[in-house]
């Protein structure tokens, strides 16, 4: 495919001939802040988050509601509405450039052109006037240059790397004459379309069912191989994380908790809400007896993001919580391998 | 169809008729003529199902977008009029009877939705949302309110928030105050259709457990439609795998999801992604799409996607056959 001879480089990354830590950082979020005004006051929707996607990995971002995952990859394309959303401090940069200071003109031309993004609900996010093979056709047009008729090429193209049967016959039908997972695959292949560096997949599968689910996982894992795209997989499913993902970053109410190499967070998770998300989740196969026992909980719920929160932000649910949580915000302290964690606890642990 | 007794383990209850039965339900929806003047089509969103609960047990439904589940849930609530079949509340054929000789069973019969901002009147306070089926019931304004009460305190909601609007609510909370509704009545039987489904998984795990907690202190029995297999796997006693308006596979949730063998349920099971990093071994990734259920196809439904199918699946339906300990399965093998 077209794709791979257009990555070379990349490629090579992407089948691990080097660490992590000495990939080059295609995109590097440093203490982003983002505020919306509302009604009721400020809400800090994202509080100081940094983390980093490399060249050629798939990095997940979990979290549950309201933790600010889906805010961050909306300001890394500058999506977000203003008023209400206020950038109130930090960094987002692309390959060394900061994409918070860009003119809007230079903004388009990287928006779904080298960072592409796809969202968790494909029908409301294709145009459902146009065909599909417009769709993709108009991407590669506007950032490449493309005729009419080479643009149309590159879609049919884009809709067979995609598994979409009968491509050339499906180029010319509408978003409504495709099924979920159909649609989901189009907007994948619409993404992917200009060959983007980065490609944020916001809760891609969310909407879709478990074997359709897997087919597009699938197809994620192949085309990450293939065309070294780095991925950010933004989910609240950590066993789509498990599945998909290299590094894993941990977030709670708008701030980074935890940042771990996939496999090390789910064998040895440092945050106390990290494991109380693992042990929340019931379990497929745990080859006990119907457990019908109760699950572990956190309790409590989510704090309002309206007062700022002195402390730890998860300490009035932390089984672990002492007084100096509450009081002062724990830094992010390495635990080596490329394992971070901003706990007290741990802190003292070591 | 055979109806099966899920559970041998409560000899007790003697020829006692199961808490529901049942028997070959059917809904068919009316769609367009294919021609003008051609034969009308159905939409058969639930196409013979049948299956028993037993009193203060949990029936887990599962199967993809599509395949009747809710249909099937919401049929036997007759929140939906059946288009056939019969539902039998212990030993009562519920289906047949008016709306008004219906209406003491439905005291027994309560529902929880799948999404806890859309089933609360946002008019209404807590409070009286929960008390509403007791008005329906006759129950005095003395009563309704000390009941109201003794629910939110079960559900484990404070008091004071009896006075607050849905709007002052968290998901998971609003999903307690659908559950005290659910049990205003002191219903046998609860219909739960996907109702953690919309929340985050800590907020779940507590949902969860209030569950399980209800049944064990009350004696509830739950119908738990969802599509997420674990939480179906955690909570159930006999789970029923649907597949395009038909159960093609039931058993002991244990005996389900250690020995599963139906193609569907083993690709369904395969795909839920775990938990594990690199444990990505023995997935069966299906190819396509589910079909329309206005055409399902001939034969065994599935055949269009299961790898293993041969001739004769596009041509017979498998029945669903018992192939010991109250396993049963819908194929023309038992691969």
């Amino acid at each position: 495919m077209t794709l791979e001879a257009k990555a070379p480089v990349d490629r090579e990354r992407a089948l691990g001939a080097q660490l992590p830590a000495d990939r080059e950082k295609v995109l590097e979020i440093d203490d982003l802040r983002v505020c919306f005004a509302t009604p009721d006051g400020i809400v800090r929707a994202v509080d100081g988050v940094s983390y980093s996607l490399h060249a050629g990995e798939t990095l997940g971002v979990v979290g549950e509601s309201g933790c600010g995952k889906s805010v961050t990859a909306m300001s890394v394309l500058r999506l977000l509405a203003s008023p209400p959303a206020v950038v109130a401090g930090g960094a987002i940069r692309y390959r060394g450039t900061d994409l918070l200071g860009l003119s809007e003109e230079r903004m388009r031309s990287i928006r779904g052109n080298e960072i592409s993004m796809i969202f968790q609900d494909p029908m409301t996010s294709l145009n459902p006037v146009l065909t599909i093979g417009e769709q993709i056709g108009e991407a590669v047009r506007l950032h490449q240059g493309l005729g009419r008729r080479a643009a149309r090429e590159r879609a049919v193209e884009m809709l067979a790397l995609v598994n979409i049967p009968d491509p050339r016959r499906r180029a010319d039908e509408y978003p409504h004459q495709f099924s979920g997972g159909m649609r989901q695959r189009a907007m994948i292949g619409l993404a992917l379309a200009c060959h983007p560096k980065v490609l944020i997949a916001d809760e891609p599968t969310t909407a879709l069912d478990v074997t359709i689910q897997a087919q597009i996982l699938e197809l994620l894992r192949k085309l990450e191989a293939e065309t070294g795209t780095a991925i950010m997989m933004i989910t609240h499913d950590l066993g789509v994380v498990a599945e998909t993902c290299e590094r894993v970053v941990v977030l709670y109410a708008g701030r980074k908790v935890e940042d771990a190499p996939a496999r090390r967070l789910f064998a040895a998770a440092a945050h106390p809400y990290t494991r109380g998300l693992l042990a929340s989740m019931p379990r497929l196969a745990d080859g006990a007896a119907r457990s019908h026992g109760r699950l572990t909980e956190i309790p409590g719920m989510v704090p309002s993001l309206k007062e700022p929160v002195p402390g730890c932000s998860f300490a009035p649910r932390c089984p672990v919580a002492r007084p100096r949580c509450t009081r002062e915000r724990p830094p992010l302290v390495a635990l080596g391998d490329g394992h971070s964690v901003a706990c007290w606890e741990t802190e003292r642990g070591a | 169809m055979q109806p099966t007794t899920s559970k041998e383990r409560t000899p007790d209850q003697g020829d006692a008729p199961p808490l529901l039965d049942v028997r070959n339900l059917k809904k068919y929806y009316g769609a367009s003529r294919a021609t003008p003047g051609g034969a009308r089509r159905y939409v058969r969103a639930v196409d013979g199902v049948s299956f028993t609960l037993e009193r203060a047990s949990t029936l887990g439904i599962v199967g993809e977008s599509g395949c009747g589940k809710s249909t099937a849930a919401k049929t036997i609530m007759r929140l939906i009029e059946p288009s056939g079949g019969q539902v039998l509340l212990d030993g009562v054929d519920i289906t047949a009877m008016s709306r008004r000789r219906f209406r003491p069973y439905r005291q027994q019969l309560q529902i929880v939705f799948q999404d806890p901002y859309a089933s609360l009147n946002p008019r209404m306070t807590a409070g009286a949302i929960v008390a509403e089926p007791l008005a329906n019931y006759g129950w005095s304004r003395a009563d309704r309110e000390a009941r109201a009460a003794e629910l939110f305190d079960r559900v484990g909601l404070r008091r004071d928030a009896m006075r607050k609007y849905p709007h002052e609510f968290s998901g998971g909370q609003r999903q307690r105050i659908g559950i005290a509704r659910a049990l205003a009545l002191d219903p046998k039987l609860i219909v739960c259709d996907e109702p953690v489904s919309a929340l985050d998984v800590s907020i779940q795990a507590q949902v969860v457990n209030l569950l399980i907690d209800l049944q064990q202190e009350l004696g509830i029995a739950y119908l738990f439609v969802a599509h997420d297999l674990a939480v179906v796997r955690h909570i159930s006693d006999r789970v029923a795998v649907m597949y395009l308006g038909r159960v093609v596979e039931s058993a002991d949730a244990d005996r389900l999801f250690a020995d599963p063998r139906h193609p569907y349920t083993r690709a369904l099971l395969s795909a839920v992604p775990r938990p594990e990093p690199g444990r990505r071994n023995g997935r069966i990734v299906l190819k396509g799409d589910v079909p329309s259920p206005m055409s399902p196809p001939s034969g065994c439904r599935f055949h269009t996607r299961c790898p293993h199918a041969v001739d004769r699946c596009t041509r017979e339906e498998p029945e669903l056959r018992d192939v010991g300990a109250g396993h049963e399965v819908a194929c023309h093998f038992d691969p």
